[in-house]
């Protein structure tokens, strides 16, 4: 299978400390893969340096063939690759309907001009983004909420609508840091449906950061476990779950956490 | 090279005012990351203080002092405790603080004008007006006290803050607030404690500037010149602000003495651009850097 | 109060409207403060004046048509605001305010020293070319031009980048052109702004663009509420209008302008309007958005109860 995204040899230092170090990987088309590992192992941080939200130290970042480090995050956004953040960042003042149209502000092409003089193509655009994002809200069931601002929407939607707005801008790579947190079992589990409905129906490949184990289980294809900002293995589940190195530097604890 | 040294010394006299200015927008950026314009007036206000202690009160110059000096500390927490404290309560965006801080600083400014008159008033004559001569440098008598007694003080703030356990404190609340908050330190103390040592400064300004030249509303002109001061040797940071100070006193008088004094109120502003086009953070700042 | 006084109030009030409209861009829509308006104001009073004053009472002025003055005013200060937002547009902070506060201050002892110009002393003889009709009808189009920009693509990235910039970029917006546009665009309304200005005063002076306008400017936008264009138009209307009228007053009238920032912040953000809009489009977003709310609470508190009596 043709490879959407290879990262090699990545690294990235803040003064001297190396928060990820000599990591290298790659998301098969198609697939979703899980990016786990311990608290502060350097998994957000690869996110930041792929979406070119940090500037890379040294490494390569391939998308599709194309080298994309060192390019400003909007345009890495512009070739495909977006994602939804740990800590949500939803345009917090503006209505549901509002946060996704603004982001499908790619499928329209009319100048600032255009748009003050309300001429022809500006209508025409906008008639078909106002369709395209009223359609994403209810693919995603979050239609009847259309006109709730972000901020007062319950946490599990706020999550929900960060990944419609990322689908907005039809990614072909869609990055998700930490999907399930603050979720309870039940949504947890929507969420898994809902991953790997959003790949089969949107045709992208998902890198997903997470700790709950069951989704990564459930739902990867690929995990690759950090530690420490060093790959320590890569593989399918089923041998993620036996290698013994994660078993020591990971699983035992991520059990624990969970029994707690 | 008299004439030289002389600019030098004058220089470092009007410096050192700027740094007292300075410190007080420092400190408070330290620990609240937001420029707190209302400062200005703040100055202004221990300047006219000082100017009414000695003229209508009739006090003594160090009974005024301190008139002066307790008012402005007493007017900085008032301030705080009206324009900030809220919207700190409500955790609100900095720019909120900025754009209060700018209601505050105008508040002030036209209060006095609208009550006091815009009429610029002289200090009374208090030091001997004979300069102190050595070879061919000569230097004010008001001068060299300005000159020695913002040293002092800044000496003696730096070693607050760096020797005593509340200094300490404030250190640290200027790493991390939030962190402090979590550790049991009374931020909100700390808070007022800064804003009570800015306004302090800002009286012991004020009164030497009304002393060297005279009090009038839109003394701004040249809190705002401190301000920059500041921002050049790098906001938050103490010793920047000094340094700043005596860097942009210095070339201000040369300026004025070499070139021409239409040009002076220039400089500041050449600086200001300069500083961030090539070192925002100034050059004693904390990395702008941030982590997202 | 004859018409005569009336109108000179509304065509004050109206100049300052054009102005305070591209600040809204900036600072309502896209989220940055500055505290360099009046600077822009000044070049294109300047340049604009350049254009009109007859060469007979000042050898540089060229004796151009008024509407000549007008686009190279507003030209004027939107390339001057492009090369400042070259520099400054990517800093972080408040360091982009003290950055316009600069550079605003700057011009302004700048013009100070011009000796063309009159220098500090002033520049008296530019022609009464302001009349309330060519005012009103540049507001028209500066409300109509503003309204249909914040309701298309551009203006929604501009909000992107107020509410939250990171994610503004990975949304593939590019913040800084975005930031440049709403600079470039608000520095141009302030240019046009400055161009009336001159042909109503007929004579101009550094110091009349001072801090304390910029401030005045940035205060109505505040006042009239961030992200609403029909606030700026009531804000510019009243906030001018109110302490000529209270002329008594009028040495109150900064007093009145602090202390109203200082409750606005601590009180009502959100200033007069609070983000809504007065058009018909407006009401009805507004509505929706309340009965959305409203609905939201309600299926809440049924959960909640639900729960309690499962429990």
């Amino acid at each position: 299978m043709p490879e959407i995204l290879r990262i090699s040899r990545l690294t990235k230092r803040f003064g001297g400390l190396a928060a990820v170090n000599d990591v290298s990987f790659s998301v098969p088309e198609g697939a979703i893969v899980g990016l786990i590992g311990p608290n502060g192992a350097g998994k957000t941080t690869i996110f930041n340096l792929v979406t070119g939200v940090y500037s890379l130290t040294d490494g390569q970042v391939e998308f599709g063939g194309l080298n994309i480090a060192g390019l400003p995050a909007y345009k890495i956004a512009d070739l495909g690759i977006t994602r939804t953040f740990q800590n949500i960042r939803l345009f917090k003042n503006l209505t549901v309907f509002e946060n996704v149209l603004t982001a499908c502000h790619r499928s329209a092409s009319y100048s600032i001009l255009e748009s003050i003089l309300r001429l022809p193509r500006f209508r025409q655009e906008e008639k078909n983004i106002t369709r395209k994002a009223e359609e994403l809200l209810s693919i995603m069931g979050l239609s009847d909420r259309r006109d709730l601002v972000a901020n007062n929407l319950p946490y599990g939607m706020q999550r929900r609508l960060e990944i419609v707005r990322a689908l907005a801008l039809d990614p072909k790579l869609l990055l998700l840091d930490e999907p399930a947190a603050g979720m309870n079992p039940d949504e947890t589990e929507q969420l898994m449906r809902m991953i790997s409905k959003i790949r089969d129906d949107f045709k992208l490949s998902i890198l997903v950061i997470e700790h709950h184990m069951d989704l990564i289980m459930g739902v990867c294809e690929r995990i690759v476990v950090l530690n420490f900002g060093v790959k320590l293995a890569e593989g399918n589940p089923e041998q993620i779950s036996n290698d013994p190195k994660v078993i020591e530097a990971y699983l035992g604890v991520a059990e624990g956490e969970a029994n707690a | 090279m008299a004439q030289f040294l002389q600019q030098l010394i004058n220089g470092l006299s009007i410096g050192s005012v700027y740094a007292l200015m300075a410190v007080g927008y420092s400190l408070v950026y330290s620990i609240m990351n937001f420029s707190n314009f209302a400062h200005g007036g703040v100055i202004m206000l221990g300047a006219y203080f000082g100017f009414f202690a000695l003229t209508i009160l009739k006090f003594p110059f160090v009974p005024s002092f301190l008139v002066a000096t307790l008012g402005t500390t007493a007017l900085a927490i008032l301030v705080e405790r009206i324009a900030y404290k809220p919207l700190r309560e409500r955790k609100a965006p900095f720019l909120y603080f900025i754009i209060s801080a700018m209601g505050a600083s105008i508040l002030l400014e036209n209060i006095v004008i609208a009550t006091i008159g815009p009429t610029f008033r002289t200090y009374p004559q208090i030091f001997d007006r004979s300069p102190i001569t050595w070879g061919p440098l000569a230097i004010g008598r008001l001068d060299l006290l300005m000159f020695f007694i913002s040293a002092f003080c800044l000496i003696a703030l730096i070693l607050f803050i760096e020797k005593t356990r509340i200094g300490k404190a404030i250190q640290a609340a200027a790493y991390n607030i939030k962190a402090c908050a979590l550790m049991g330190v009374n931020t909100d103390r700390i808070i007022l404690i800064v804003f009570g040592l800015g306004g302090f400064l800002a009286g012991v300004a004020g009164v030497f500037f009304g002393m060297k030249y005279t009090v009038y509303p839109q003394i701004g002109n040249i809190t705002t010149k401190s301000f920059i001061a500041a921002v050049f040797g790098g906001l938050g940071s103490l010793p920047g602000a000094v340094l700043g100070s005596v860097i942009l006193g210095t070339l201000e008088t040369l300026v004025a003495g070499y070139l021409s004094s239409q040009y002076r109120d220039l400089i500041a502003f050449v600086i200001l651009i300069g500083v961030l086009i090539f070192r925002p953070s100034g050059i004693m700042g904390r990395s702008m850097e941030d982590k997202a | 109060m004859d018409w005569f006084y009336i109108q000179g109030i509304l065509m004050l009030a109206g100049i300052n409207l054009i102005a305070v409209l591209g600040l809204s861009l900036l600072t309502g829509f896209t989220g940055l403060f500055s505290f360099g308006h009046a600077g822009f104001m000044a070049i294109g009073a300047y340049i604009g004046a350049l254009m009109t004053v007859s060469p007979t009472t000042t050898p540089a002025g060229l004796g151009l048509p008024f509407f000549v003055g007008v686009i190279a005013g507003g030209l004027g200060a939107g390339i001057v605001s492009y090369f400042i937002g070259r520099i400054t547009l990517n800093l972080k902070g408040d360091y982009f305010c003290i950055a316009t506060l600069g550079f605003g201050e700057a011009i302004r002892l700048i013009l100070n020293n011009v000796q063309i110009f009159g220098g500090s002393r002033g520049w008296p003889g530019v022609p009464y070319k302001s009349t309330l009709p060519a005012i009103i009808l540049v507001d028209v189009v500066a409300v109509l031009f503003l309204a249909n920009l914040v309701r298309s693509r551009h203006g929604r990235n501009m909000v992107a980048v107020r509410e939250e910039e990171l994610a503004a970029q990975i949304t593939g917006i590019n913040v800084f052109k975005y930031k440049m546009i709403a600079l470039v665009i608000s520095a141009v309304y302030a240019g046009v702004a400055g161009v009336f200005f001159a042909h109503y005063m007929t004579f101009l002076q550094p110091k009349m663009f001072s801090l304390t306008k910029s401030t005045e400017l940035t205060i109505i936008v505040i006042f009239g509420g961030l992200g609403s264009i029909s606030g700026s138009v009531l804000g510019a209307l009243i906030l001018t209008a109110l302490p000529e009228v209270l002329r008594a007053f009028e040495i109150w009238r900064l007093v009145f302008y602090g202390a109203a920032v200082i409750l606005i912040m601590i009180s009502r953000p959100k200033g007069l309007m609070g983000g809504m809009e007065l058009s018909p489009g407006g009401i009805r977003k507004a509505r929706a958005e309340r009965k959305a709310r409203l609905e939201a609470q309600r299926e809440m508190k049924q959960a909640q109860e639900g729960e309690i009596r499962n429990a």
